[in-house]
């Protein structure tokens, strides 16, 4: 999961977003949507990072069809660390 | 076109495609300022480099590669092969 997130936060285009993504879900879920308000990007983008992340267990979606909700995994709670360490330079 | 032409083109292309990938390291690093970054960037610029070299190679040398169609032959590989590795990185790096 370490490696994973070093890929999908700081080697990839993307990675920034993906990482103010990560953020926002800390605070609470978030839908799709909400999150392309938050970080001020397109509902595409966010769908295409969420994706992502879902591939490598890092989010995942609520139970409801519609404005499904996203939130971070167990998994991802367990390398919180490695997070903060890769995200510690961004405001 | 002659083997040595298209083996340029590659280069070009190469060149291109790890401009892009330097890019974004370079705009990861200002964000992360990680190390892993700053070995990527370094690897990117040497790799840009290494075709530009290439290219200078193929236009200032060519009596060189001229004489031998396998040598040609060769380099054409050795510059396809570096361009499938690179786009596979770049596939990944654009995700």
């Amino acid at each position: 999961m370490d490696k994973a997130l070093w890929y999908l936060l700081t080697a990839t285009r993307g990675g920034e977003n993906r990482a103010r993504l990560i953020r926002e879900l800390s605070e609470r879920p978030r839908n799709a949507n909400q999150l392309a308000d938050a970080l001020d990007v397109e509902y595409k983008t966010v769908r295409h990072h969420l994706d992502m992340l879902e591939d490598h267990g890092v989010v995942e979606p609520g139970d409801n069809d519609y404005g499904k909700l996203y939130f971070l995994t167990d998994q991802f709670e367990q390398h919180r660390e490695a997070f903060e360490e890769i995200t510690e330079h961004i405001d | 076109m002659s083997t040595i032409q298209f083996a340029s083109g590659i280069a070009v292309v190469n060149i291109l495609l790890l401009g892009l990938l330097t890019t974004v390291w370079v705009r990861n690093y200002r964000t992360f300022r990680s190390s892993l970054l700053l070995g990527l960037v370094a690897f990117g610029s040497v790799m840009l480099a290494e075709n530009v070299v290439a290219i200078y190679f193929f236009f200032s040398m060519k009596m060189l590669y001229s004489g031998d169609p396998t040598v040609q032959q060769a380099v054409l590989v050795l510059r396809g092969l570096q361009l499938v590795a690179i786009a596979f990185l770049t596939w990944v790096t654009m995700k």
